[in-house]
């Protein structure tokens, strides 16, 4: 048997270690460069101004009032999986603006929700809900125009892809499935702050 | 046991020839930075007489690039179905839809043009080259004897749909300014609204409006088709669409392609006109 000396070894084993920690911080290094040029995020960018943080409260608060307005309806017996789907993925938005922004995802537009629950405890639930999922998203497109954040503007956009979606369900569960306006054109007009 | 040695030289072993040709090099190199400059051409040297390529000017990607792109791929979306109308694959239901999404990528062209004007560009009024060779006309040559041309051109016109909503999400995080990242999403959601339109003609009835991300549905059906959901996760996506189309080959299986979002090959760059 030919065993190599024991000190050998040893001196492989630490000049390794050595090699694979200098790769590591050689490789991280590299990865946050590559991190730094690949992204168009700029430190600006990635604050927020007050005015910002105003319309991404307000897009948050009008989220959270969908998803009290979407739990009435199921209270007051609309059923089916998309009812629950849709209040569940509105309080996602909300929470994933409070995940960007810092700002808590606890109060909904009571002035919006005043206006709505009734429609929304109704027999013509799923109109209504047509109605609200349409005015939020051309008012996230006009908050979008309002942004200068990177981050919130493409959390913003996915919003705005998901809600033009919920319209075109709604529009088939109230009966317009081939109305062409009701499933491609958004008209409603987009909520404001007061 | 002796073993008779060859006689060896003094002074001319393995080091010896070593040492020798390092200082020869070394030699060589201080000569060589000495010397003057004689002139004459310093590139590397060609092998053949090939003509030399033409290098590409530097593409840069701006709002203008990133709005002409996206107007090519409203005249993409065109190309494929207006290839698959003209090839009466639709039926007269379908077409009454066809007709109407053409209609509205060309009012969008025209939006986007408005913009890539106003922002000192040129308008790309045209398909986009690269997705026409490499996803359109594979394709539609996919579908030539296809087993159901039906399921096909209903995946198609869904999957490019599709591919143009993620498309404008996507362009929103690189855009730079917030007036033409909104002009982009008003273009996204409507083509987001064409996709989960064609998504629930496609399937709600089976298999309802959410997907398997949301409500545990079936990503495939049993032959194998992604099956498209009006809603197919919480937020909007940008990732890429698979589309499987065509008869099945002698190995099997059938064509299939994953529709992407625009990148650094597929941007329409200020030196490219149509």
């Amino acid at each position: 048997m030919n065993d190599a000396p024991r000190g050998t070894e040893n001196l492989d084993e630490a000049t390794g270690a050595r090699d694979r920690r200098a790769m590591l911080v050689a490789g991280l290094a590299g990865a946050v460069v590559a991190i730094a040029g690949a992204s168009k995020v700029t430190a600006a960018e990635n604050d927020f101004t007050a005015a910002e943080l105003d319309i991404l409260r307000f897009a948050q608060r009008l989220e959270l009032t969908a998803r009290d307005l979407y739990d009435a309806a199921m209270a007051a017996g609309a059923t089916g999986a998309i009812w629950e789907a849709m209040s569940e993925q509105h309080e996602a938005y909300a929470q994933s603006i409070a995940g960007l922004t810092g700002l808590s995802a606890d109060s909904r537009n009571d002035e919006v929700f005043d206006a709505l629950v009734g429609a929304f405890s109704s027999s013509g639930a799923a109109e209504a809900a047509y109605d609200l999922e349409s005015a939020a998203a051309a008012t996230h497109i006009e908050v979008l125009g309002l942004l200068n954040h990177r981050p919130a503007s493409e959390l913003i956009a996915s919003i705005i892809s998901a809600e033009s979606r919920h319209c075109v369900v709604l529009a088939d569960l109230t009966g317009r499935g081939t109305d062409l306006t009701s499933l491609l054109v958004n008209n409603a007009q987009p909520i404001l702050p007061a | 046991m002796n073993h008779p040695r060859a006689a060896r030289p003094n002074g001319f072993d393995r080091r010896t020839l070593l040492r020798a040709g390092g200082v020869s090099l070394l030699g060589g190199a201080v000569l060589s930075a000495c010397a003057a400059d004689f002139g004459g051409d310093s590139a590397p040297g060609r092998v053949g007489l090939a003509d030399e390529g033409t290098p590409l000017p530097d593409g840069i990607v701006d709002d203008v690039v990133l709005m002409r792109t996206m107007q090519s791929l409203e005249h993409t979306v065109v190309a494929g179905l207006t290839a698959m109308a003209d090839g009466g694959m639709f039926s007269a239901a379908q077409s009454t839809y066809i007709d109407r999404f053409i209609s509205d990528h060309v009012a969008a062209s025209g939006a986007l043009g408005a913009i890539i004007e106003a922002g000192g560009g040129e308008q790309f009024a045209c398909p986009n080259e690269w997705v026409m060779a490499r996803y359109i006309e594979p394709i539609l040559a996919a579908v030539q004897g296809t087993d159901d041309e039906m399921r096909d051109v209903r995946a198609i016109s869904h999957a490019l749909e599709t591919m143009l909503a993620h498309s404008y999400q996507h362009v929103v995080g690189l855009l730079d300014a917030p007036a033409h990242r909104r002009a982009a999403m008003v273009q996204g959601a409507a083509a987001s609204r064409r996709s989960a339109s064609l998504a629930v003609q496609s399937s709600a009835a089976l298999h309802g409006y959410v997907g398997p991300e949301l409500a545990g549905t079936p990503e495939r059906t049993s032959d194998g088709f992604p099956i498209p959901y009006a809603v197919p996760s919480t937020f909007g996506r940008v990732d890429q669409i698979e589309l499987v189309v065509g008869a099945v080959d002698d190995e099997g299986s059938r064509f299939s392609t994953l529709l992407q979002t625009p990148a650094e090959n597929t941007f329409v760059y200020a030196y490219q006109s149509c």
